[in-house]
């Protein structure tokens, strides 16, 4: 299953895409990273596939970090969106966590910090994935339960010469 | 004759005695009387020969006295002009007097007018010292107003900076990190890991031109003046100031010609202009719905010519004579420190040049600066 794990990094630092990418093939093997550079060609890229999570830095020229987040917030609400900010700007990290992100790190970046928190970002993005499959399969065994104690309500109530079997 | 009278008596005597003898003395005294009477004629003519000398004597005596009259009556005229002249030369002499006397007080007024013009100029001197001392003193506080303007600028360039710095630390942290991790692993081979550290090389690289660029800006280093690239110096106010224009979304172009614009100035302090005109574009084109700095040169009449537009909200009308004064601003309290175009015109005016701006409301403002090309000759400029 880990296999299949992808995360987009949006940034407009080419240099960053180099290092931040490796790092997390070194720390985190089997996740799948994909970059962009702007925010436009994330959101090209989030149309194309459902990531388990996005990192993107929050200071890019055109469409910032907090629009782009606002853009995944209504294509894909479910994926966590992690926001690379500089250090010290408390308020744009208020500012992103209002907006709806799930975590925030901050320049320059701790690998362990932030191998961590992607980790955190993936596996609730996995286990929500997990919990709304078990919530859907639920539901489906609650309709037919639901279905089920309709049928037997139906022949217990039913006069017996009426009832099916 | 006397002798002959006594000697007429002696014969008169002797004949008185003898008529023959009366008779000879009588023949004798005819003789004697025609001689006389010879003499007498011969005498005559003589004389008439002398009255015609005379005569002519006189005649000649006429002429000269006619002579003499003309020569008395030109002697009477010469003298005449003689006493005019010497009247003329009278009054000649007492105009000289008049003048000399003129002359004299002339002098006087001269030599009291020479000594006031000594103290004069004496004050001149003094007041020139003083002029120069106050010119010294002007250019020391330009100087260190230029020094303080540039540490304004350091300032609220530092945020920018900052993040700018951050990311190559970033970078740098991350790439190590990398090769840190690939060592660990020992799984990786050894150009993998070099790979990684040249890339955090790079970043070094790039954080410490920012630093030295910045301290490059911001010393107090003696004004030298040089042969200077313009393109040069805007392309590294650029570069201090790429980052914060990049994420305003402020779209920069820059348009020189072909041509190499030098000039002869101090490549810090003209580096200084073009900061001060970007942050003051910056502020003014933020909230526009265009964001766009124009940066276009060329040359004209021996000076490099810069224009410098923005899209920004313009400078209000009346503010165009103010917004060179010092301490003048329209930003908010703390957003500026109203030096930066004071500066600016100041650096642009000690390099022999102008600066002028206009603006027509909601078009945004066009700096123009014209600075004197470098003398045409070696082109060789520090990069």
């Amino acid at each position: 299953m880990m296999a299949r794990l992808s995360v987009l990094i949006v940034d407009d630092d080419a240099a960053l895409l180099q290092a931040l990418p490796q790092a997390v093939r070194l720390r985190m093997g089997g996740v799948t990273v994909e970059t962009a550079d702007s925010a436009t060609a994330a959101l090209d890229r989030i149309a194309a596939r459902d990531y388990d999570a996005i990192v993107t830095d929050i200071k890019m020229p055109g469409m910032d970090g907090l629009a782009l987040l606002a853009e995944i917030r209504t294509r894909r609400p479910d994926t966590p969106t992690l926001i690379i900010t500089g250090h010290g700007e408390n308020e744009l990290v208020v500012h992103a966590l209002r907006g709806g992100a799930c975590d925030f790190i901050q320049k320059p970046i701790d690998r362990d910090y932030f191998v961590a928190a992607l980790y955190r970002a993936i596996r609730a993005h996995v286990l929500n994935r997990r919990v709304k499959d078990r919530q859907a399969a639920l539901a489906c065994c609650a309709d037919e339960l639901e279905r089920i104690v309709d049928g037997l309500e139906r022949e217990l109530g039913a006069p017996p010469g009426k009832g099916g079997p | 004759m006397t002798a002959t009278v006594t000697e007429d008596r002696q014969l008169v005597v002797t004949d008185a005695g003898a008529p023959t003898t009366a008779e000879r003395r009588l023949r004798v005294h005819v003789e004697t009387l025609e001689r006389r009477l010879q003499k007498g004629d011969e005498q005559r003519r003589a004389m008439l020969h002398i009255m015609g000398d005379l005569n002519e004597s006189n005649q000649r005596l006429a002429h000269q006295r006619k002579a003499m009259l003309h020569i008395l009556a030109d002697y009477e005229r010469d003298r005449r002009r003689l006493a005019n002249q010497t009247e003329r030369l009278d009054h000649a002499r007492r105009a000289l007097l008049h003048i000399l006397q003129d002359s004299h007080q002339d002098k006087l007024r001269l030599e009291a007018s020479r000594k006031a013009m000594i103290h004069i100029m004496g004050d001149l001197r003094e007041t020139t010292a003083a002029v120069e001392r106050r010119e010294q003193e002007l250019r020391d506080k330009q100087e260190q107003l230029v020094q303080a303007g540039k540490l304004a600028t350091l300032g609220e360039l530092t945020t920018g900076v900052a993040h700018e710095l951050n990311n190559p630390l970033n970078n740098i942290g991350l790439f190590v990190g990398n090769a840190v991790d690939l060592i660990e692993l020992a799984v990786a081979e050894k150009g993998q890991i070099v790979r990684e550290l040249r890339h955090a090389m790079q970043q070094v690289g790039k954080a410490t031109e920012i630093i030295s660029h910045l301290r490059t800006f911001g010393r107090a280093a003696p004004v030298s003046r040089e042969p200077i690239s313009l393109r040069q110096v805007i392309e590294r106010a650029l570069s201090l100031m790429g980052e914060q224009l990049r994420l305003r979304q402020i779209e920069v172009t820059v348009d020189l010609g072909t041509q190499e614009l030098v000039v002869i100035g101090n490549a810090i302090q003209l580096e200084q202009v073009f900061i001060n005109l970007l942050t003051n574009a910056r502020d003014a084109v933020v909230d526009a719905p265009r964001r766009a700095i124009c940066i276009s040169g060329g040359v004209g009449a021996g000076a490099a010519v810069i224009t410098f537009a923005d899209t920004g909200t313009g400078i209000p009308p009346g503010l165009e004579q103010r917004i060179f004064d010092p301490f003048f601003t329209t930003k908010e309290v703390g957003k500026g420190t109203g030096l930066g175009l004071s500066i600016t015109y100041g650096i642009i005016k000690e390099h022999g040049g102008t600066i002028s701006v206009v603006s027509a409301p909601g078009a945004g403002a066009t700096f123009l600066i014209d600075l004197p090309l470098a003398p045409a000759g070696p082109k060789e400029f520090p990069s």
